[in-house]
């Protein structure tokens, strides 16, 4: 493998998922390509994805509905519902589409803990729904937590035993985008990336590495507080948040130089500990998120 | 004729919902509305550390998270004794207040107008049921506002982020205010994001919602229910502002009185879960999921005050206020989330007007061995009520109601049907092949769960029927 550069913040990624989109627009335009249908699932989940992706900002998410891609189904936004719904969904199953899958697969009492329709007079869950289409996707993205590993659906002591998108899909490669809930960007990017070139560089854990290569904490404009030992007691402290659980230090995204919402903000930009919400342990592992005696001091030592 | 109606999923709702519907002689005689969906949270949130409740049950919803986070910063600071400051109260709401103004454009804009306007510009808005009415023009005109309103819902979730961190699931909110100081430079900001939001409530969002209701005008009569009223109170009893929105009220339709917490129960006794008791206050016990208990149809709870279903919500909220313009019925529901949003508005521009730049209002906090607290707010669709219970530093009990619960409760004992359930009684259907009307009246209470509709006819066959 060649080595990966990573370019300094002044290229971060905006700019590279902005070109990506411009190009499946005029590729689009020019018919070079066609519009690929995409069929989007909420599983057992909060929909905060959905929500998240409605945030976007170049490519926006109306840009990506109208020049990128033909979405199929999305039980938040879809017009049709009930049987109609149903078969909108079903329709698309002999044709190629990529498979977007937001939300944990709820596995208990055999996937009726989530029942996300009703097809030809019989629940449909989300369990078997993830089966049918993951059998049948071109390419398949777990978009956020809950969808990468379980997530806060699969907190302790996991009631619905819910799980991720890979125990019930063991053979099949799945684009992971971890994230609670995934930064708009990091979903348009990557399908915006597939429509055009395929599936982008990713790391040992299926993370496309546009977005998730680096570690918070090597980015974090916090880091010289870190390195002089000059450490937060409470939010609102402008230093280092380490000790204050900040798990910036094992999680891997480009949020330091990204940030939310149209780039005004992150959440070691609002002062508080970054709680790993990308990180595969979340939450279980990543926590306590807060807490405020992490260390102490011991004397003459 | 009876017939049974299913419509599962009920799209354009946050979450899962199948509803069950029976029709005789094109009137809905029985209904069933069926939260699809269960985590745990309440049994999650044992033994987590409690500051933590702030930021995990954020995450029970995409689109109300900051709601989470007021209740449950409210609930420990109730527990750790925290008086909060003035300016650290006004910071958090200001972040309430951009929550509402996102959920109420997205929900008007996304989830209401596809109901009533043809949107043919991209197949996933496409609707298959032909009670469009309103003439072309007007039709263009809106459905270039659903396009147009993404762009604003988006910046009010900027606003969030502004002050929250990020937005779904900011992490700004936090007991005794929020996490980080406003500078002048953040007021500014949020100054200037806000006017272009403000402009569009008024100029678009407010017309539109009238001008659907000058073409679809039954829905003024239809989708009323109980005409029971509840809120925690939004926006009230500041130090200094007084109250800017409602205080905490309840009503029937012969008397409304001063809301007192007391009077709230929980019921399962239509819902999959088991406890020694079917009914309970909120404090005393968290009941287990049970899928295979008899009656049972649905993972909603059923919420009950003084014994009775009470509607939560924007409309609750503005007529409880004073505004007596307005009747219950689905449009005025509908129309009550447009006129909320403007109101909301002027509630976030008071509230900017009074911030003091950099005021802190965080400290480095203390767990108590035990303690035991709630946090009762009204949020985007009504009372929220978070009521928890801390031991040994960790928490011990973690009990939630949201306002869908409210809402879209199941019946109880007594047989009383749930609010959205009771809103459909006798609702006329024109075509029982393809009803529009109950997923339009479903809606007008901006259901979050998930669930799915259905109509059922007892004792004959059950016909599953597409609903468009």
């Amino acid at each position: 493998m060649t080595e990966q550069v990573f370019p300094p913040e002044s290229l971060t990624n905006e700019a590279i998922a902005e070109r990506l989109s411009t190009t499946v627009r005029r590729s689009v335009n020019k018919g070079l390509i066609q519009k690929k249908k995409v069929v989007y699932l909420e599983l057992n989940g909060c929909s905060g994805n959905i929500i998240s992706l409605l945030n976007g900002q170049n490519p926006s998410f109306e840009y990506t509905l109208t020049s990128m891609v033909d979405l199929r189904y999305s039980n938040s936004l879809m017009a049709a519902e009930g049987e109609q719904a149903m078969e909108q969904l079903m329709s698309t199953i002999d044709d190629e589409f990529i498979l977007a899958v937001e939300g944990a697969v709820a596995l208990k009492n055999n996937g009726l803990y989530n029942v996300i329709g009703r097809y030809k007079g019989e629940p449909l869950t989300g369990l078997q729904a993830v089966k049918w289409f993951g059998e049948k996707a071109s390419h398949i993205l777990a978009v956020g937590a809950c969808a990468t590993h379980g997530g806060v659906s699969a907190a302790k002591p996991n009631p619905s035993e819910s799980v991720g998108l890979k125990e019930v899909l063991p053979d099949k490669d799945i684009i992971m985008l971890p994230g609670c809930p995934v930064h708009p960007d990091w979903f348009l990017g990557t399908l915006a990336h597939l429509i055009l070139y395929g599936e982008p560089d990713m790391d040992n854990l299926n993370r496309p590495l546009m977005f998730y290569s680096t570690l918070i904490h090597d980015r974090c404009p916090r880091r010289p507080f870190f390195d002089r030992g000059i450490f937060a007691e409470k939010l609102s402290d402008k230093t280092c948040l380490f000790k204050l659980g900040c798990r910036g230090p094992v999680t891997r995204t480009d949020c330091p130089t990204r940030q939310w919402n149209g780039h005004v903000n992150w959440p070691i930009g609002d002062d508080t500990p970054c709680i790993g919400c990308a990180s595969f342990g979340f939450p279980d592992r990543m926590e306590p998120f807060i807490s405020f005696d992490t260390t102490r001091t011991v004397k003459d030592e | 004729m009876n017939k049974k109606i299913v419509i599962n999923p009920l799209t354009r709702i946050s979450g899962f919902m199948e509803i069950d519907v029976t029709v005789e002689h094109h009137k809905v005689v029985d209904v069933k509305t069926k939260g699809n969906l269960f985590r745990g949270f309440e049994q999650m949130l044992v033994n987590r550390n409690p500051f933590d409740a702030v930021y995990f049950t954020q995450r029970i919803c995409g689109i109300c998270s900051a709601a989470h986070s007021m209740a449950s910063s409210l609930a420990l600071e109730d527990a750790l004794n925290i008086e909060l400051l003035e300016q650290g109260r006004y910071l958090r709401d200001i972040i309430h207040c951009c929550e509402f103004l996102q959920n109420h454009i997205r929900h008007f804009y996304q989830y209401t107008v596809p109901d009533f306007v043809k949107l043919d510009q991209v197949s996933l808005v496409e609707s298959n049921h032909e009670d469009f009415r309103l003439p072309q023009t007007v039709n263009d005109r809106m459905s270039k506002h659903y396009f147009e309103s993404l762009a604003i819902s988006r910046s009010a979730h900027q606003m969030l982020a502004v002050l929250g961190g990020k937005a779904p699931h900011n992490h700004g909110v936090f007991i005794g205010g929020i996490t980080t100081k406003a500078t002048s430079e953040k007021i500014v900001s949020l100054d200037s994001l806000l006017q272009p939001i403000a402009q569009f409530i008024e100029e678009k969002m407010i017309p539109d919602v009238y001008e659907i209701a000058y073409y679809y005008p039954e829905y003024f009569r239809l989708g009323g229910g109980y005409g029971n009223l509840l809120t925690y109170g939004a926006f009230n009893d500041y130090k200094e502002l007084g109250t800017l929105y409602v205080n905490p009220l309840v009503s029937t339709l012969d008397s409304v009185e001063t809301f007192d917490e007391t009077n709230i129960r929980e019921k399962i006794d239509y819902s999959w879960y088991k406890a020694k008791e079917n009914t309970y206050k909120p404090e005393e016990l968290v009941a287990e999921p049970d899928m295979d208990k008899e009656k049972a149809y649905s993972w909603v709870k059923a919420p009950r005050y003084k014994d009775l279903p009470f509607e939560v919500g924007p409309l609750a909220r503005l007529i409880l206020s004073g505004r007596s313009d307005l009747g219950i019925s689905a449009m005025d529901r509908t129309i009550a989330r447009a006129l909320e949003a403007k109101k909301i508005v002027e509630i976030m521009q008071t509230l900017l007007n009074e911030v003091i730049p950099n005021v802190e209002t965080q400290k480095k906090y203390e767990l108590p061995e035990a303690a035991s607290g709630r946090g009762l707010v009204d949020t985007t669709r009504g009372a929220l009520g978070h009521w928890l219970k801390i031991n040994e530093k960790k928490i011990s009990f973690y009990q939630i109601i949201t306002p869908s619960t409210w809402d879209f409760s199941t019946r109880d004992e007594k047989g009383l049907r749930g609010v959205a359930e009771e809103a459909l009684i006798g609702t006329p259907i024109q075509n029982p092949d393809a009803p529009a009307e109950i997923g339009r009246i479903l809606r007008s209470f901006d259901p979050c769960m998930s669930c799915a509709t259905h109509v059922y006819s007892p004792g004959n066959q059950v016909k599953t029927i597409k609903v468009f």
